[in-house]
This record gives structure tokens, C-alpha cells and sequence, in this order.
């Protein structure tokens, strides 16, 4: 049976630049995935909910700084958990050479300011294309 | 306003430019845009393709009136900036106190002033700061420094003021709900320089209910107004020159409000606040003329012009007739102009200058009082020296170059201006209206009203973009292939461990057993706020109690964990 795409998008509580965040995740609800969305002091927040609510697909949002430790602990995290198949994607205000440096570490991808809704869920439909488990 | 001849000239004009303009219009047929079609301001109110005088003949002439006259549309003073320009006020704070000093002396040097030739510092704290955090708590990793100056304590407030006289200057506190302990530390602080709190100037946030259109840790909303209430409160007894309180407009507008909603908002908080100041004791008179607004300046050029004029208008009014204030400071609105950070593109970077620019020229007509334009780069990182000083220009070149600070109001008797004012205000009285039909702003706030109210216009608006309706230069329209920005601000990378090293530094260092009793006096003080009623605060004993902490060398992370633990501290989506 098909079951629909689970997706996580985050934000750090501090962090009150949600709006983009917030508008994505009606278009991924739109699209029809199961969006769970939760506000985190602690990067291990974001692991203990995508483990809860079995998601296939973590969004990290972060537009005030401070992204770096985020991810690394998060995929880090995941990584321990043996958590390998989740996908990681970013978005916010990321200067140009942390998107390499995250790129590296398995972020997925990070949208910037201007980015469309569609490229996000084009990206997260692609890499989960051929996997007759979800849609 | 028009005798009756001339309003009948005025309305066969319109009907022959009616006729005149149909045809043109029908000649463009499908491909005339929606603007002839449909005009409308960017909130959706309606327009006219053109304006006579009949379109404002309800206008009574004495709702206009004079520059520094009841209802003060025209503006609070008869002069604009024929004595002073408006204070530049740039936001200013990153990385360690001192690193945040450097960019405070650099813009002085560069020409930044206030009023009477004083220095106005719009100092915002980091995000540690923010969440009510130390340096050295898990989640401070990364954050330290960042969007913000790592200020946590008396001590951090010498490395930021040393050598200058507290006396001789303003300033803005920028907090999200740190703002008690923040106030304390800057007051003891003072008390080294043998500075005294009636003696200071400056101003506090005291603005507990942005969380109401954005995602963030709060306090309750009901104990937040109580906080407001207990600052304003101590600052009537002991700090007479502090404006105490600002109303966050411009958060509203960068959330996806609109202007309606921006200044409806504002006034209802207005409304809610000033009858809980009453409630404790206090009339509009105490208070009202130590309040500032902080409000956006964005893209539409005329409507966000006549929204300042609008919000002056229905400020004036209800403050008069349902509060009785009488004292025309009670129903001046002061403000603080942010030009809109969410209208600019991390996409050719440069042409933001274009829009700041027109941003800070529509709030100079508008008649503010203070002023910061965002810098070009903001929607990329904090701002580079150039940025920030290149932000300062455009406000200097407006100043000193354009001439529009010669006449108060210039765009009055506008038939255009005037309506869309009108329009404005009965727009957005009827918004703060149907907060008041919630319970009122607080009440609005708990139910999530306010939220679903702002986050439709996001909505709305993000549509409008991705469908090309609403037209961004650089985004949808104008596209550009560029290389990324070669200069971008980056925190110094040891801020962080030094700011950790201070705080564990200040701990050991401090007089424990000081430190100890006045955080005992000040847990006690806000186990007692937590369980008032408003009409309960009647003397100010929270503020007290938390200046004597940070006189104990009090962090920030301690006070607030003594706060959160009394009033309750709940993360956004709890709400």
C-alpha cells in the first residue's frame, strides 16, 4: 500500500524568521505529504520527533546563524541512530560557502531567500521516485 | 472643504477622465495590465486610476489640519526636520560587546547622529540572549554573537558604554522578552559610572506579544502585558527620560501582515495596554507619552506613506476620546521607521540600495522620527562596514541633498494622499475593531486569531509572487545570472569562546553570598508578579528586585530561568 510521504520541518525557537518555513509547509501539505512541523531548543529535538513520528524527510530552517552546529549534530545524530535514509534539507539565510560545507556533510540541499516551494518538493519527489513504498 | 461649484466641476472632470481613461484602457483590451484594470494598494484597498477633490469632500478640514495640531495626521510638531533631521538609528550589534562598541564608533565617525547632537546606539542582544540563555548552554553553540551583540551581563555593558557618558546618549535596548533583565544590567552598570536611572535615556522594548504573528519561545500572553505594565510602572517612579515601551509594527509587516493590519494591530495593542496601565493605577497621561512605535516602510510607496499618517490619526483619537488623555504628548505617535528587511532579495544584492532607498524617502515624507534602512546585503548576512555605512548615506544624502525636509508634511491636501489616508484609517480602526470583538488583542493573541490573520496575508502574498502577479525585480522578473557575493560578514570565530570563558569567569569571581540573596529576593519578587492580577500592581517590586541581581552580577540565562520557571515559558507551537 502506498502511504504518503513524511516530512519534519524545523526551526530553532529563537529563530522568529518562520514564515517561509510555515508557507512550505502548506505546499508540502498541499502536495500531499504528512507534514510535521515543531519549533527545537536542542538539535537531538529534531532526531527524537523525526524518530517518533517516522519521517522520511527532515527540513532544517534557519535564518539568524547558527546553522552549522545544527546540522552537524543532527546528522550526526542520525547517523548513530542508523537513521541513513532521511533526507536532510535546509533553507533560510545560509551564506554561499556553508552550503558547501553542509553539502558535504549530506545535506541534501539548502534553499536561500527567492527559492520556490516547488523546487523543495520537486527535489524531495525525485529522490524518493522509484520507491513504490511511498509517494 | 470645496464650495458646491467646485465640487461639481470636480465631478464632471472626474466623469470625463472616467470616459477618457475607459477607452484607453479598452484599447489595450486583455493586455492591459491589472493595475489598470483593478487598482488596487498592496493591503487590497481600492483605488482610482485618478483623484479630484470630490473624493475627499466627507473629509472634514479639521481632521487635516495643521503640522503639530489634534489629530496630528500632519504630524506631531509644527516643525518636521526644518530644526533636526530625524535620528539615524541603525541596528547595531554582533559578536562580542566590544566588536559591537567597534561598529558603534565607526558609524559616529561616519556621521550618525540624533537629536540636539546626541547619539542615538539601537543595540540589539544575540540569540542566546534572545532565548533567555547563557553563553555556555547547549543550544548557545553557533548562536553566540549571531544577529545580535553576546551581552549578558553588568560587565558586558562596560565593554560595550566604557569611556562614553551615559548621560549624553540614547539607548535602544533591542530584546525579544529579555527585556527586564536587560534594563537591570544597563542600570547597574550605570550605578558604576555613579550614573542614576532618572538620569538615562533610552528605550526599552517592553513588547511581550510578537509572538502573536511569529514562531517564538514567550511567556504567557497574559503575564507578558503584566511585565509591560511593571516596567512602565517602575519607570514612571524612577526613570522619568525612558521611553519604556515600543510597539513592534514592523514585526507584523515582516511576518506577511499587511499595513492595515500593521497599524489595526498597534492600536488595539494600545487599547489593551493602556487599560491595563489604568487597571494598576495609572492613567493614559502617566504613560502614553513615554510609548514609540516601531513601524515598517515597504514597497507600496503610497500606502505605506499614508498608513504613518493614517496611524497618527486613529492613535490621536482613541487615546483622546476613550482614554481622556489630554496631554498632547499622550496622543503623539513617535516612531522609529525600519524599512522593510522582507522586501529585500538575496538576488542582485545591490539593487536593495534601490529600495531602501525609496523606503527611507517615503518615511522622511511621511514625517518619522527615527530611522534605520536595512542594508543591502541584510538578506545575505549581518552588514558588512560598507553595507551598513552605505545604508547610513542614503539617509544622509535624503537629509542634506533632496530639500523634502524643508516643508512639514509635504504630501498634505493630496486629494490622492488624503483619501488613501482616510481610507487607511477606517481600514484599519474596523481591524482593531474585530480584535476588540475577540476579547480584545491578548484574548486574540491566546486563540491564534492573530496568527491566522497574518499568516493568510503571507499567504497571499506568496502567491501573488509565485504567480508573477506581484512583480519583484531580480526574483520573478529582471533574473540575472550572478556569481555569489564575494564579501560576506562572518562572527568572529572566537567570540563564542570567550564569551563562555567570561560568564564561567564572572561565576567564580562574583560575591556568591551577594549573588545568593539577591537572587532569592528576586525569585521571591517574581513568584509574587506571577500570581498579581494587573490591578494588583500597584508598586513596581519585580524591576527593583532584578536590578539588585544584576547588580550581583545576574546573567541574563539566570534571570530569565528565574522568570520562566515563575510566569511559564512556552515554545510557539504550543500555543
Amino acid at each position: 500500500m502506498t502511504q504518503p510521504l513524511r516530512i519534519l520541518l524545523a526551526k530553532p525557537t529563537h529563530d522568529s524568521h518562520d514564515r517561509g518555513v510555515r508557507y512550505l509547509a502548506t505546499r508540502f501539505r498541499d502536495a500531499g505529504f504528512e507534514v510535521i512541523f515543531t519549533n527545537f531548543l536542542l538539535p537531538g529535538e529534531v532526531t527524537r520527533i523525526a524518530v517518533q513520528e517516522d519521517v522520511q524527510v527532515i527540513g532544517v530552517s534557519t535564518s539568524s546563524g547558527g546553522h552549522m552546529p545544527v546540522f552537524s549534530d543532527l546528522i550526526a545524530d542520525l547517523r548513530a541512530q542508523h537513521l541513513n535514509d532521511v533526507l536532510v534539507i535546509g533553507g533560510g539565510v545560509i551564506p554561499a560557502d556553508d552550503v558547501v560545507e553542509l553539502t558535504d556533510m549530506g545535506v541534501a540541499a539548502i534553499f536561500g531567500p527567492g527559492d520556490s516551494a516547488e523546487a523543495a518538493i520537486a527535489l524531495v519527489r525525485d529522490h524518493f521516485a522509484g520507491r513504490p513504498e511511498v509517494a | 472643504m470645496f464650495d458646491k461649484a467646485t465640487l461639481k466641476r470636480s465631478r464632471d472632470a472626474a466623469r470625463r477622465h472616467g470616459e477618457a481613461y475607459g477607452r484607453l484602457v479598452k484599447r489595450f483590451g486583455n493586455s492591459a495590465p491589472a493595475r489598470a484594470q483593478d487598482p488596487k494598494t498592496q493591503s487590497g484597498l481600492a483605488l482610482k486610476s485618478a483623484y479630484f477633490p470630490h473624493d475627499i469632500a466627507d473629509i472634514d478640514f479639521d481632521d487635516i489640519g495643521a503640522p503639530g495640531e489634534y489629530p496630528f495626521v500632519r504630524g506631531n510638531l509644527p516643525a518636521q526636520y526644518q530644526l533636526m533631521h530625524w535620528a539615524n538609528q541603525p541596528v547595531i550589534g554582533y559578536g562580542l560587546p566590544e566588536q559591537t562598541r567597534e561598529r558603534m564608533d565607526l558609524l559616529v565617525k561616519q556621521g550618525m547622529v540624533g537629536y540636539f547632537g546626541q547619539q542615538f546606539f539601537n543595540l540589539v542582544y544575540d540569540l542566546v540572549s534572545h532565548e533567555g540563555l547563557d553563553p555556555d548552554h547547549p543550544a548557545a553553540r553557533g548562536r553566540i554573537g549571531q544577529c545580535g551583540m553576546a551581552v549578558y551581563c553588568a560587565d558586558d555593558m562596560a565593554r560595550l558604554f566604557d569611556s562614553m557618558d551615559l548621560t549624553k546618549m540614547n539607548v535602544v535596548h533591542i530584546t525579544y522578552y529579555q527585556v527586564i533583565p536587560a534594563l537591570a544590567q544597563y542600570i547597574a552598570y550605570a550605578g558604576r559610572q555613579g550614573v542614576r536611572p532618572n538620569e538615562l535615556r533610552g528605550n526599552s522594548m517592553n513588547w511581550y506579544h510578537q509572538s502573536a504573528y511569529v514562531g517564538m519561545s514567550a511567556f504567557p500572553a497574559d503575564q507578558g502585558l503584566k511585565l509591560a505594565v511593571e516596567l512602565i510602572r517602575y519607570c514612571n517612579a524612577h526613570m522619568p527620560r525612558w521611553n519604556t515601551t515600543n510597539f513592534f509594527g514592523y514585526g507584523v509587516e515582516e511576518a506577511g501582515g499587511n499595513a492595515i493590519e500593521e497599524i489595526g494591530l498597534m492600536l488595539a495593542f494600545g487599547i489593551e495596554l493602556v487599560g491595563a496601565c489604568e487597571a494598576a493605577g495609572l492613567s493614559a497621561d502617566d504613560v502614553l507619552p513615554r510609548f514609540g512605535f516601531q513601524i515598517a516602510q515597504g514597497n507600496d510607496f503610497f500606502e505605506e506613506v499614508c498608513k504613518v499618517r493614517a496611524l497618527r490619526r486613529i492613535w490621536a483619537r482613541t487615546m483622546k476620546e476613550r482614554f481622556g488623555a489630554e496631554d498632547p504628548r499622550s496622543m503623539h505617535v513617535r516612531i522609529h521607521t525600519h524599512t522593510s528587511g522582507v522586501s529585500l532579495t538575496a538576488q542582485q544584492p545591490m539593487v536593495n540600495l534601490v529600495r531602501t532607498t525609496l523606503h527611507a524617502f517615503g518615511a522622511a515624507l511621511a514625517g518619522t522620527q527615527a530611522m534605520e534602512v536595512s542594508a543591502y546585503d541584510e538578506a545575505l548576512s549581518i552588514p558588512t562596514e560598507e553595507a551598513a555605512t552605505l545604508a547610513l548615506r542614503a539617509q544622509q544624502v535624503i537629509q542634506e541633498e533632496t530639500n523634502v525636509a524643508a516643508v512639514s508634511d509635504p504630501l498634505a491636501g493630496s486629494w490622492y494622499v488624503e483619501a488613501l489616508t482616510d481610507q487607511i484609517a477606517t481600514a484599519a480602526s474596523a481591524f482593531a475593531d474585530e480584535v476588540a470583538a475577540q476579547g480584545g488583542y491578548v484574548a486574540a493573541q491566546q486563540q491564534g486569531w492573530i496568527r491566522r490573520r497574518v499568516e493568510a496575508s503571507a499567504a497571499a502574498w506568496r502567491r501573488q509572487v509565485d504567480s508573477g502577479e506581484r512583480r519583484l525585480v531580480g526574483l520573478n522578473c529582471y533574473q540575472a545570472d550572478e556569481a555569489p557575493p564575494e564579501h560576506i560578514f562572518k562572527v568572529d570565530k572566537n567570540a563564542e569562546q570567550v564569551a563562555i570563558e567570561r560568564i564561567c569567569k564572572l561565576r567564580e569571581s562574583r560575591d556568591d553570598g551577594r549573588y545568593r540573596r539577591a537572587m532569592d529576593d528576586f525569585a521571591a519578587a517574581a513568584a509574587g508578579f506571577a500570581a498579581a492580577s494587573v490591578s494588583d500592581l500597584t508598586e513596581s517590586r519585580l524591576m527593583p528586585a532584578a536590578i539588585e541581581a544584576a547588580r550581583a552580577d545576574a546573567t541574563t540565562g539566570e534571570m530569565m530561568a528565574v522568570l520562566k520557571s515563575a510566569l511559564g515559558w512556552r515554545a510557539p507551537h504550543e500555543y
